[in-house]
């Protein structure tokens, strides 16, 4: 008898479990943009998704939410489920330049426009428009500014991004086309840490034990840059210049701290926004009235103007 | 515990006389859990009830559920087989570098290019030995089937990166003057309105019904599950089943691969990642006995459609996506806690 009470229970508890999360909102399906990042708990994309999210609010559409992980089937799976709740638009900072490609014709095949952010695919005419920040551009006035600090010489080390990511390469190109015109930077040590503060934090200590003389690192992301002030932290040091990539307020924290040199800010806000903005002429007037791909310019961010950094963008400059 | 095991195995077939309604109702859980489930994001996701949806669903349902059904054949013998996940991002990173480079016959200097069936037949090979690997370790050398398989879960993952230095092997449509075209049609090729990978997934499941309970390997299977030193005394070579079956989940985990690369029509080495894990999954849900010996085809299918439908769902329904992994666990945990509930009352009588 207390086992079938016991039975009764367990039942009755799956029962209401299945019927515990109710529905969040279900607007006219139409009216709906999803937003796909990476990652949600990444400060960057978390503020890039919360930015779109926003704006589409304010334009009067319902959104959803949802990260990929930077798994190129996660990412097909959630366009697949997009396109089945009949969304108006997709917002997407892609898996991959290459393995997004089929996910994104697949969309638009299916009548749901496309609007790539942050970071592009490799091929054209496939995404109703593809914003992105000038990656090159901004790792180039990053690595100057590196350079300056370093007074043009000394050894340094570089953290790479995850290798399978497009923007990965084309910030380390970046740094080293300014880096490599100085005859006395010796670049020391490069190793990939994935984007990730953890894997830059080891990699970091042992970089640093295989090469003590090492005096200025540069990385692909502001993450791996923290991950790298730790480790300097820890062992002491605080001669070591710190270049990273993003703008994140933790980086903003670092620089006005003196722990970092500089960072270099991806205006992710704006583009998040615009990207909505061009959808919503998209869906309105049936154009976007812009080319398919457009470059955004990055912002040096360094102690003379890291106060006004907030959330991926500058104050004063808007508003 | 391994007598329990033995009379577990012994009772699948003829069912103990007189079951009580509960012990049905237990005996059906996953399959009532997956009706509740549709019958749940039905009502409160906005076209979750809709013939396209389904057709989009049981597409996500094929990649976990030919994982598991692999995997069942491992954990019905005691085993588990975390390399899955692995395997599916090697195959697909085999079949992207055939496809794209072909094998270069270095004395020779020349390009040999395989057909498509001739790669996926290359890199179902690929996973199948890695399966054979895992099972010598395990058979052979006595290596615990979780340590043997995460360590191949780390040397797949790390091979499918060194294939292509960590790129992706983008495009892989094939060149008409090669002859290599039609790749991206196992993925996402239809026959009436069915998608290709549902009906492989049909395939799969009518042949592992098959083999487990028509065929004398099958039936070794769940003897070698059930109390491993009976079978070996009765005389079963217990060393070349255990092989068998981690080919089984290495051939059914490549296939997932090609699958997933061809859909995507481009090869990403991270593919597959953590997959294991929804396949473990699926395999419980569906009432399998990770000490082995109990579990069928049909509930793994059960459960993966439970595991599908549930992540498409929630997707669907907007839940976020930190409350998602909160409420997989929990299934998870929870059709384990059912399932001992229901080995104590099988007990009792």
């Amino acid at each position: 008898m207390n086992r079938l009470v016991r039975a009764a229970l367990l039942l009755a508890g799956a029962l209401a479990f299945l019927t515990l999360e109710s529905c969040t909102e279900s607007g006219d399906p139409s009216e709906l943009i999803v937003i796909i990042a990476p990652s949600l708990d990444n400060p960057f994309f978390g503020q890039e998704a919360a930015a779109a999210d926003g704006k589409a609010r304010e334009l009067g559409y319902d959104t959803l939410l949802f990260s990929h992980g930077d798994d190129a089937y996660k990412q097909s799976e959630l366009i697949d489920s997009a396109i089945a709740r009949d969304a108006a638009a997709i917002i997407l900072d892609n898996a991959g330049a290459d393995a997004s490609v089929a996910a994104v014709a697949k969309a638009e095949r299916a009548g749901v426009p496309v609007f790539l952010i942050d970071r592009e695919i490799s091929r054209r005419g496939v995404a109703t428009a593809q914003i992105v920040s000038n990656n090159y551009q901004g790792a180039m006035l990053g690595a100057l500014s590196f350079a300056q600090a370093m007074g043009g010489g000394g050894q340094y080390a570089e953290l790479v991004g995850r290798e399978s990511d497009t923007n990965a390469a084309i910030r380390s190109a970046g740094y080293h086309a300014v880096l490599d015109q100085y005859p006395g930077l010796e670049m020391v040590a490069r190793q990939s840490a994935n984007w990730s503060q953890s894997e830059a934090f080891s990699r970091t200590q042992s970089m640093l034990q295989a090469n003590p003389g090492i005096r200025g690192i540069i990385a692909g992301n502001d993450t791996m840059a923290m991950g790298a002030i730790a480790a300097l932290e820890g062992i002491g040091r605080s001669d070591v210049v710190v270049v990273g990539f993003d703008g994140s307020n933790d980086m903003r924290d670092a620089v006005l701290a003196g722990k970092a040199h500089a960072t270099v800010l991806q205006p992710a806000h704006l583009q998040a926004e615009y990207a909505v903005e061009l959808a919503h002429g998209y869906l309105t007037e049936g154009a976007t009235g812009q080319p398919e791909k457009l470059l955004m310019d990055c912002i040096l961010v360094d102690a003379g103007n890291a106060e006004r950094l907030d959330d991926f963008q500058m104050k004063q400059e808007r508003d | 515990m391994a007598d329990g095991n033995m009379v577990e195995a012994l009772s699948i077939a003829p069912e103990a006389p007189g079951p009580r309604p509960l012990q049905i109702l237990l005996k059906l859980r996953t399959f009532i859990a997956l009706i509740a489930v549709i019958v749940f994001f039905s009502l409160v996701a906005p076209n979750f009830l809709s013939v396209s949806n389904f057709v989009i669903m049981m597409k996500h349902i094929s990649i976990i559920a030919i994982l598991a059904l692999g995997m069942t054949f491992v954990i019905l013998t005691g085993g588990i087989d975390l390399s899955v996940g692995s395997i599916a991002g090697l195959s697909g990173m085999v079949a992207g570098f055939l496809l794209l480079n072909g094998i270069p016959i270095v004395p020779f200097g020349t390009v040999l290019v395989p057909s498509v069936p001739e790669v996926i037949l290359l890199s179902l090979a690929c996973g199948g030995l890695i399966g054979f690997l895992n099972g010598i370790l395990v058979a052979r050398f006595n290596v615990a089937p979780f340590i043997a398989t995460l360590g191949m879960l780390y040397i797949a993952r790390g091979a499918a990166l060194l294939i292509s230095g960590g790129t992706t092997f983008p495009n892989l449509v094939g060149h008409p003057d090669l002859g290599n075209q039609g790749f991206p049609i196992l993925g996402s090729g239809t026959i009436l309105g069915i998608p290709l990978p549902v009906l492989i997934l049909v395939g799969v499941t009518l042949l592992g019904m098959f083999v487990t309970q028509r065929t004398t390997f099958g039936r070794r299977v769940y003897a070698l599950g059930g109390n491993e030193r009976a079978a070996y005394l009765s005389g079963l070579r217990t060393g070349r089943l255990k092989i068998a079956v981690y080919v089984i989940s290495g051939v059914c985990a490549a296939l997932v691969g090609l699958i997933i690369a061809s859909d995507l029509s481009a090869a990403h080495p991270a593919s597959g990642e953590t997959l294991e894990l929804s396949a473990i999954a699926a395999v419980v849900l569906g009432g399998a006995s990770l000490s082995g010996g109990r579990g069928t085809i049909i509930g793994t299918l059960t459960g993966a459609c439970v595991i599908g439908v549930l992540g498409d769902g929630m997707v669907m329904m907007g839940i976020s996506e930190f409350w998602q992994m909160v409420i997989k666990g929990a299934v998870i945990v929870l059709a384990v806690m059912l399932d001992q509930f229901q080995a104590s009352l099988g007990k009792e009588v």
